[in-house]
Protein backbone atom coordinates (compact mmCIF):
# COMPACT_ATOMS: atom_id res chain seq x y z
CA UNK A 1 0.00 0.00 0.00
CA UNK A 2 1.45 3.35 -1.00
CA UNK A 3 1.54 6.00 1.71
CA UNK A 4 1.15 9.71 1.26
CA UNK A 5 4.37 11.30 2.28
CA UNK A 6 3.25 14.88 1.68
CA UNK A 7 0.04 16.86 1.65
CA UNK A 8 -1.39 15.03 4.60
CA UNK A 9 -4.11 17.63 5.07
CA UNK A 10 -5.52 17.01 1.58
CA UNK A 11 -6.56 13.43 2.39
CA UNK A 12 -10.22 12.50 2.77
CA UNK A 13 -11.54 13.53 6.19
CA UNK A 14 -13.79 10.43 6.41
CA UNK A 15 -10.83 8.11 6.36
CA UNK A 16 -9.54 8.84 9.85
CA UNK A 17 -7.12 5.94 10.10
CA UNK A 18 -5.37 6.73 6.84
CA UNK A 19 -5.36 10.40 7.81
CA UNK A 20 -3.67 9.58 11.10
CA UNK A 21 -1.13 7.47 9.34
CA UNK A 22 -0.18 10.12 6.81
CA UNK A 23 0.03 12.67 9.65
CA UNK A 24 2.40 10.30 11.39
CA UNK A 25 4.45 9.85 8.21
CA UNK A 26 4.78 13.62 7.87
CA UNK A 27 5.75 13.96 11.53
CA UNK A 28 8.40 11.28 11.13
CA UNK A 29 9.81 12.88 7.99
CA UNK A 30 10.66 15.96 10.03
CA UNK A 31 11.39 14.87 13.57
CA UNK A 32 12.94 12.14 15.61
CA UNK A 33 13.58 11.63 19.31
CA UNK A 34 16.23 9.94 21.40
CA UNK A 35 14.95 6.63 22.78
CA UNK A 36 17.16 6.92 25.84
CA UNK A 37 16.56 10.50 27.01
CA UNK A 38 13.54 11.69 24.97
CA UNK A 39 15.28 14.74 23.45
CA UNK A 40 13.49 15.86 20.27
CA UNK A 41 15.53 16.49 17.10
CA UNK A 42 14.96 17.59 13.53
CA UNK A 43 15.45 14.44 11.47
CA UNK A 44 19.11 14.35 10.50
CA UNK A 45 20.06 13.52 6.91
CA UNK A 46 22.62 10.79 7.07
CA UNK A 47 24.81 9.54 4.25
CA UNK A 48 25.66 5.85 4.22
CA UNK A 49 27.92 4.96 7.10
CA UNK A 50 27.13 8.10 9.11
CA UNK A 51 25.84 7.96 12.67
CA UNK A 52 23.88 10.67 14.49
CA UNK A 53 24.42 10.84 18.22
CA UNK A 54 22.22 12.48 20.79
CA UNK A 55 23.77 15.72 21.99
CA UNK A 56 22.17 15.28 25.38
CA UNK A 57 22.97 11.71 26.45
CA UNK A 58 25.45 10.75 23.70
CA UNK A 59 23.69 7.51 22.81
CA UNK A 60 23.15 6.64 19.16
CA UNK A 61 20.21 8.58 17.74
CA UNK A 62 20.10 7.25 14.19
CA UNK A 63 22.19 5.10 11.87
CA UNK A 64 22.37 4.56 8.14
CA UNK A 65 24.66 1.58 7.84
CA UNK A 66 26.49 1.00 4.58
CA UNK A 67 24.72 -1.46 2.23
CA UNK A 68 22.89 -2.86 5.24
CA UNK A 69 20.33 -4.90 3.29
CA UNK A 70 22.84 -6.73 1.06
CA UNK A 71 25.22 -7.44 3.92
CA UNK A 72 22.50 -8.62 6.28
CA UNK A 73 21.04 -10.81 3.55
CA UNK A 74 24.42 -12.43 2.82
CA UNK A 75 25.12 -13.15 6.48
CA UNK A 76 21.60 -14.35 7.28
CA UNK A 77 21.65 -16.69 4.30
CA UNK A 78 24.99 -18.09 5.51
CA UNK A 79 23.50 -18.38 9.00
CA UNK A 80 20.64 -20.43 7.63
CA UNK A 81 23.03 -22.88 5.96
CA UNK A 82 25.20 -23.39 9.06
CA UNK A 83 22.07 -23.58 11.20
CA UNK A 84 21.00 -26.64 9.21
CA UNK A 85 24.47 -28.15 9.67
CA UNK A 86 24.26 -27.39 13.39
CA UNK A 87 20.96 -29.17 13.95
CA UNK A 88 21.33 -32.13 11.59
CA UNK A 89 24.88 -33.39 12.14
CA UNK A 90 26.33 -34.91 15.34
CA UNK A 91 27.33 -32.26 17.83
CA UNK A 92 29.62 -34.17 20.21
CA UNK A 93 30.63 -37.74 20.94
CA UNK A 94 31.69 -39.02 24.31
CA UNK A 95 33.76 -42.16 24.93
CA UNK A 96 34.52 -43.81 28.21
CA UNK A 97 35.50 -47.41 28.97
CA UNK A 98 33.93 -48.84 25.84
CA UNK A 99 30.72 -46.83 26.13
CA UNK A 100 30.10 -44.12 23.62
CA UNK A 101 27.33 -41.62 23.18
CA UNK A 102 26.93 -39.41 20.13
CA UNK A 103 24.35 -36.65 20.16
CA UNK A 104 23.09 -33.90 17.92
CA UNK A 105 21.59 -30.73 19.37
CA UNK A 106 18.08 -31.98 18.63
CA UNK A 107 18.96 -35.29 20.36
CA UNK A 108 20.09 -33.30 23.38
CA UNK A 109 16.71 -31.58 23.63
CA UNK A 110 14.89 -34.92 23.29
CA UNK A 111 17.16 -36.67 25.84
CA UNK A 112 16.50 -33.91 28.36
CA UNK A 113 12.77 -34.24 27.77
CA UNK A 114 12.75 -38.04 28.10
CA UNK A 115 14.81 -37.96 31.28
CA UNK A 116 12.25 -35.76 33.05
CA UNK A 117 14.04 -32.46 32.59
CA UNK A 118 11.20 -30.84 30.68
CA UNK A 119 11.89 -27.27 31.79
CA UNK A 120 15.53 -27.44 30.72
CA UNK A 121 14.52 -29.18 27.49
CA UNK A 122 11.98 -26.50 26.56
CA UNK A 123 14.33 -23.69 27.55
CA UNK A 124 17.09 -25.09 25.33
CA UNK A 125 14.73 -25.75 22.44
CA UNK A 126 13.45 -22.16 22.52
CA UNK A 127 16.68 -20.30 23.31
CA UNK A 128 19.05 -22.13 20.97
CA UNK A 129 16.83 -23.63 18.26
CA UNK A 130 13.52 -21.79 17.80
CA UNK A 131 14.32 -18.14 18.60
CA UNK A 132 17.59 -17.97 16.61
CA UNK A 133 15.91 -19.58 13.59
CA UNK A 134 12.94 -17.21 13.75
CA UNK A 135 15.31 -14.28 13.98
CA UNK A 136 17.36 -15.44 10.99
CA UNK A 137 14.23 -16.00 8.90
CA UNK A 138 12.72 -12.61 9.80
CA UNK A 139 15.94 -10.66 9.28
CA UNK A 140 16.50 -12.30 5.87
CA UNK A 141 12.92 -11.55 4.85
CA UNK A 142 13.28 -7.91 5.89
CA UNK A 143 16.62 -7.56 4.13
CA UNK A 144 15.21 -9.11 0.95
CA UNK A 145 12.21 -6.79 1.02
CA UNK A 146 14.41 -3.72 1.63
CA UNK A 147 16.77 -4.77 -1.14
CA UNK A 148 14.21 -5.66 -3.80
CA UNK A 149 11.29 -3.30 -3.25
CA UNK A 150 11.06 0.42 -3.22
CA UNK A 151 7.60 0.73 -1.71
CA UNK A 152 6.83 0.79 2.00
CA UNK A 153 5.62 -2.49 3.37
CA UNK A 154 3.84 -2.33 6.71
CA UNK A 155 2.75 -5.95 6.42
CA UNK A 156 6.24 -6.83 7.57
CA UNK A 157 6.18 -4.45 10.54
CA UNK A 158 4.86 -7.03 12.97
CA UNK A 159 7.62 -9.45 12.01
CA UNK A 160 10.24 -6.74 12.38
CA UNK A 161 8.91 -6.09 15.87
CA UNK A 162 9.07 -9.80 16.69
CA UNK A 163 12.72 -9.98 15.58
CA UNK A 164 13.55 -7.14 17.99
CA UNK A 165 11.72 -8.80 20.86
CA UNK A 166 13.57 -12.05 20.17
CA UNK A 167 17.01 -10.47 20.05
CA UNK A 168 18.02 -10.84 23.73
CA UNK A 169 16.40 -14.28 23.92
CA UNK A 170 18.33 -15.83 21.07
CA UNK A 171 21.22 -17.38 22.99
CA UNK A 172 23.39 -19.50 20.69
CA UNK A 173 26.44 -17.46 21.73
CA UNK A 174 25.86 -18.15 25.42
CA UNK A 175 25.11 -21.79 24.68
CA UNK A 176 28.48 -22.21 22.96
CA UNK A 177 30.27 -20.64 25.93
CA UNK A 178 28.40 -23.12 28.14
CA UNK A 179 29.49 -26.01 25.92
CA UNK A 180 33.14 -24.93 26.16
CA UNK A 181 32.86 -24.72 29.95
CA UNK A 182 31.33 -28.21 30.09
CA UNK A 183 34.14 -29.59 27.89
CA UNK A 184 36.63 -28.31 30.45
CA UNK A 185 34.56 -29.74 33.29
CA UNK A 186 34.46 -33.34 32.09
CA UNK A 187 37.44 -33.37 29.72
CA UNK A 188 39.56 -35.20 32.25
CA UNK A 189 36.97 -37.91 32.95
CA UNK A 190 35.76 -38.80 29.45
CA UNK A 191 37.06 -38.50 25.89
CA UNK A 192 35.05 -36.01 23.88
CA UNK A 193 35.15 -35.64 20.10
CA UNK A 194 33.61 -32.62 18.42
CA UNK A 195 31.29 -33.19 15.48
CA UNK A 196 30.43 -31.14 12.39
CA UNK A 197 27.49 -29.53 14.20
CA UNK A 198 29.83 -28.06 16.81
CA UNK A 199 31.67 -26.13 14.11
CA UNK A 200 28.35 -25.31 12.48
CA UNK A 201 27.26 -23.69 15.76
CA UNK A 202 30.54 -21.78 16.01
CA UNK A 203 29.98 -20.45 12.48
CA UNK A 204 26.37 -19.62 13.35
CA UNK A 205 27.49 -17.51 16.31
CA UNK A 206 29.98 -15.64 14.10
CA UNK A 207 27.52 -15.03 11.23
CA UNK A 208 24.64 -14.05 13.53
CA UNK A 209 26.78 -11.59 15.48
CA UNK A 210 28.21 -10.01 12.32
CA UNK A 211 24.80 -9.98 10.65
CA UNK A 212 23.13 -8.31 13.62
CA UNK A 213 25.89 -5.68 13.63
CA UNK A 214 25.46 -4.92 9.93
CA UNK A 215 21.68 -4.83 9.85
CA UNK A 216 20.34 -1.33 10.30
CA UNK A 217 17.24 -1.12 12.42
CA UNK A 218 16.62 2.55 11.65
CA UNK A 219 16.97 2.22 7.88
CA UNK A 220 14.76 -0.88 7.87
CA UNK A 221 12.00 0.93 9.76
CA UNK A 222 12.35 4.01 7.56
CA UNK A 223 11.83 1.72 4.57
CA UNK A 224 8.89 -0.16 6.09
CA UNK A 225 6.94 2.96 7.00
CA UNK A 226 7.82 4.80 3.80
CA UNK A 227 9.75 7.70 5.28
CA UNK A 228 13.20 7.36 3.81
CA UNK B 1 13.31 20.38 23.81
CA UNK B 2 11.87 17.10 24.95
CA UNK B 3 9.33 15.00 23.08
CA UNK B 4 7.15 14.50 26.14
CA UNK B 5 6.70 18.26 26.64
CA UNK B 6 5.35 18.51 23.07
CA UNK B 7 2.90 15.65 23.70
CA UNK B 8 4.89 13.49 21.30
CA UNK B 9 5.66 9.87 22.16
CA UNK B 10 8.31 7.60 20.71
CA UNK B 11 7.38 4.04 19.80
CA UNK B 12 9.74 1.77 21.70
CA UNK B 13 9.65 -0.79 18.93
CA UNK B 14 10.01 1.06 15.62
CA UNK B 15 11.26 4.42 16.96
CA UNK B 16 8.62 6.43 15.17
CA UNK B 17 6.96 9.45 16.71
CA UNK B 18 3.27 9.89 17.32
CA UNK B 19 1.06 12.73 18.50
CA UNK B 20 -1.40 10.18 19.86
CA UNK B 21 0.27 8.50 22.80
CA UNK B 22 -1.64 5.62 24.37
CA UNK B 23 -2.88 4.44 20.99
CA UNK B 24 -1.15 1.50 19.27
CA UNK B 25 1.63 2.59 16.92
CA UNK B 26 0.16 3.17 13.43
CA UNK B 27 3.24 1.63 11.85
CA UNK B 28 4.13 -1.45 13.87
CA UNK B 29 1.16 -2.00 16.20
CA UNK B 30 3.19 -1.86 19.43
CA UNK B 31 1.59 -0.05 22.34
CA UNK B 32 3.01 3.44 22.74
CA UNK B 33 3.04 5.77 25.71
CA UNK B 34 4.92 8.87 26.79
CA UNK B 35 6.58 6.74 29.47
CA UNK B 36 6.23 3.01 30.12
CA UNK B 37 3.18 2.87 32.40
CA UNK B 38 3.98 1.80 35.99
CA UNK B 39 7.56 1.13 34.94
CA UNK B 40 8.94 1.06 38.48
CA UNK B 41 6.21 -1.29 39.70
CA UNK B 42 7.06 -3.77 36.96
CA UNK B 43 10.76 -3.38 37.69
CA UNK B 44 10.23 -4.19 41.38
CA UNK B 45 7.81 -7.05 40.70
CA UNK B 46 10.29 -8.86 38.45
CA UNK B 47 13.16 -7.91 40.77
CA UNK B 48 11.46 -9.53 43.76
CA UNK B 49 10.54 -12.61 41.70
CA UNK B 50 14.18 -12.77 40.62
CA UNK B 51 15.43 -12.66 44.23
CA UNK B 52 12.92 -15.33 45.28
CA UNK B 53 14.20 -17.65 42.54
CA UNK B 54 17.82 -16.65 43.10
CA UNK B 55 18.02 -18.00 46.68
CA UNK B 56 17.11 -21.67 45.91
CA UNK B 57 19.11 -21.35 42.68
CA UNK B 58 22.22 -20.90 44.78
CA UNK B 59 21.40 -23.10 47.78
CA UNK B 60 20.23 -26.23 45.95
CA UNK B 61 22.47 -28.37 43.73
CA UNK B 62 22.39 -27.55 40.03
CA UNK B 63 24.07 -30.79 38.94
CA UNK B 64 24.03 -34.36 40.24
CA UNK B 65 26.87 -36.65 39.14
CA UNK B 66 26.34 -40.40 39.47
CA UNK B 67 29.46 -42.51 39.08
CA UNK B 68 31.05 -45.69 40.40
CA UNK B 69 32.51 -43.71 43.27
CA UNK B 70 29.03 -42.63 44.37
CA UNK B 71 26.63 -39.77 43.86
CA UNK B 72 27.70 -36.18 44.31
CA UNK B 73 25.63 -33.05 43.98
CA UNK B 74 27.12 -29.63 43.45
CA UNK B 75 25.78 -26.11 43.76
CA UNK B 76 26.85 -23.18 41.59
CA UNK B 77 29.64 -22.12 43.92
CA UNK B 78 30.83 -25.74 44.35
CA UNK B 79 31.01 -25.99 40.56
CA UNK B 80 33.34 -22.98 40.50
CA UNK B 81 35.40 -24.49 43.34
CA UNK B 82 35.74 -27.77 41.40
CA UNK B 83 37.07 -25.89 38.35
CA UNK B 84 39.64 -24.10 40.52
CA UNK B 85 40.58 -27.44 42.04
CA UNK B 86 41.23 -28.86 38.56
CA UNK B 87 43.43 -25.87 37.79
CA UNK B 88 41.10 -24.44 35.10
CA UNK B 89 41.40 -20.90 36.40
CA UNK B 90 40.23 -19.07 33.28
CA UNK B 91 37.06 -21.13 32.96
CA UNK B 92 36.49 -20.88 36.71
CA UNK B 93 36.73 -17.10 36.38
CA UNK B 94 34.26 -17.05 33.46
CA UNK B 95 31.71 -19.12 35.40
CA UNK B 96 32.26 -17.11 38.58
CA UNK B 97 31.67 -13.81 36.78
CA UNK B 98 28.67 -15.03 34.76
CA UNK B 99 26.92 -16.95 37.55
CA UNK B 100 27.77 -14.99 40.67
CA UNK B 101 29.14 -11.50 39.98
CA UNK B 102 26.73 -10.62 37.14
CA UNK B 103 23.48 -11.65 38.90
CA UNK B 104 24.45 -9.89 42.13
CA UNK B 105 25.57 -6.78 40.24
CA UNK B 106 22.33 -6.85 38.27
CA UNK B 107 20.16 -6.95 41.38
CA UNK B 108 22.18 -4.13 42.92
CA UNK B 109 22.19 -1.89 39.82
CA UNK B 110 18.48 -2.32 39.05
CA UNK B 111 17.54 -1.58 42.67
CA UNK B 112 19.86 1.44 42.75
CA UNK B 113 18.41 2.83 39.48
CA UNK B 114 14.84 2.36 40.70
CA UNK B 115 15.63 3.98 44.04
CA UNK B 116 17.34 7.01 42.46
CA UNK B 117 14.16 7.59 40.43
CA UNK B 118 11.82 6.98 43.35
CA UNK B 119 13.60 9.24 45.84
CA UNK B 120 14.97 11.63 43.19
CA UNK B 121 18.51 11.18 44.44
CA UNK B 122 20.97 13.47 42.75
CA UNK B 123 23.22 11.05 40.90
CA UNK B 124 24.99 11.75 37.61
CA UNK B 125 22.58 10.94 34.77
CA UNK B 126 25.40 9.83 32.54
CA UNK B 127 26.64 7.33 35.13
CA UNK B 128 23.14 5.91 35.52
CA UNK B 129 22.68 5.46 31.77
CA UNK B 130 26.04 3.70 31.54
CA UNK B 131 25.05 1.36 34.37
CA UNK B 132 21.67 0.69 32.72
CA UNK B 133 23.21 -0.10 29.34
CA UNK B 134 25.81 -2.36 30.96
CA UNK B 135 23.22 -4.55 32.72
CA UNK B 136 21.01 -4.68 29.63
CA UNK B 137 24.00 -5.93 27.65
CA UNK B 138 25.49 -8.36 30.14
CA UNK B 139 22.39 -9.78 31.86
CA UNK B 140 21.70 -12.62 29.45
CA UNK B 141 25.20 -14.11 29.91
CA UNK B 142 24.20 -15.43 33.34
CA UNK B 143 22.42 -18.20 31.44
CA UNK B 144 25.76 -19.87 30.75
CA UNK B 145 25.55 -22.24 33.74
CA UNK B 146 22.13 -23.41 32.59
CA UNK B 147 23.61 -24.47 29.25
CA UNK B 148 26.57 -26.13 30.97
CA UNK B 149 24.18 -28.34 32.92
CA UNK B 150 21.98 -29.01 29.89
CA UNK B 151 24.95 -30.02 27.71
CA UNK B 152 26.44 -32.30 30.36
CA UNK B 153 23.10 -33.90 31.29
CA UNK B 154 22.39 -34.69 27.65
CA UNK B 155 25.87 -35.95 26.78
CA UNK B 156 27.14 -37.78 29.84
CA UNK B 157 25.03 -40.92 29.98
CA UNK B 158 27.43 -43.90 30.15
CA UNK B 159 25.25 -46.86 31.01
CA UNK B 160 25.83 -47.64 34.67
CA UNK B 161 29.30 -46.09 34.78
CA UNK B 162 28.62 -42.41 34.97
CA UNK B 163 25.74 -40.06 34.39
CA UNK B 164 24.99 -36.43 35.02
CA UNK B 165 21.54 -35.09 35.83
CA UNK B 166 20.41 -31.53 36.50
CA UNK B 167 19.62 -30.58 40.10
CA UNK B 168 16.52 -28.67 41.15
CA UNK B 169 18.60 -25.52 41.64
CA UNK B 170 19.20 -25.00 37.92
CA UNK B 171 15.48 -24.47 37.22
CA UNK B 172 15.31 -21.82 39.92
CA UNK B 173 18.50 -20.18 38.67
CA UNK B 174 17.27 -20.09 35.06
CA UNK B 175 14.01 -18.46 36.20
CA UNK B 176 15.96 -15.94 38.24
CA UNK B 177 17.96 -14.91 35.14
CA UNK B 178 14.77 -14.58 33.10
CA UNK B 179 13.10 -12.44 35.80
CA UNK B 180 16.07 -10.08 36.11
CA UNK B 181 16.17 -9.69 32.33
CA UNK B 182 12.47 -8.78 32.37
CA UNK B 183 13.08 -6.42 35.30
CA UNK B 184 15.81 -4.56 33.41
CA UNK B 185 13.61 -4.40 30.29
CA UNK B 186 10.76 -2.85 32.28
CA UNK B 187 12.91 0.09 33.31
CA UNK B 188 12.30 3.22 31.24
CA UNK B 189 15.62 5.11 30.98
CA UNK B 190 13.82 8.29 29.92
CA UNK B 191 12.69 8.67 33.54
CA UNK B 192 16.29 9.54 34.42
CA UNK B 193 16.03 12.67 32.30
CA UNK B 194 12.60 13.62 33.64
CA UNK B 195 14.24 14.89 36.81
CA UNK B 196 15.52 18.42 37.11
CA UNK B 197 19.10 18.65 35.85
CA UNK B 198 21.96 17.63 38.13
Amino acid sequence: MALHTAGARDTEPEDVASNKRSDAVTLNLRWTACSVCDELYRLPTLREGEVAKCGNCHSVLMTNKTRHAERTLALMFSSLIVYLVAIIYPFMRMDRSGFSNEISVTDAVLILWRNDMQLLSVACALLILVFPLLRVVILSTLATATYLYRRPNLGLARFARLAQILEPWSMVDIFMLGVIVSLVKVGTMVDIALGAAFWGMVALVVFLTLGAGMSCRDSTWRFLRGSR
Amino acid sequence: MRAKDQGIALCGSCHSLTKHPDEPCVFCGASVSLRKPNSLQHVWAFWIAGIIAYVPGNLYPIMVTDSLSGTSASTIIEGVAALIHHGSYTVAAVVFVASIIVPVAKFAVIAWLALTIHFQWTVSKKRRIEAYEAIEFIGRWSMVDVFVVAALAALIQVGGLMSIAPGIGINAFALSVVFTMLSAMSFDPRQIWDEPSV
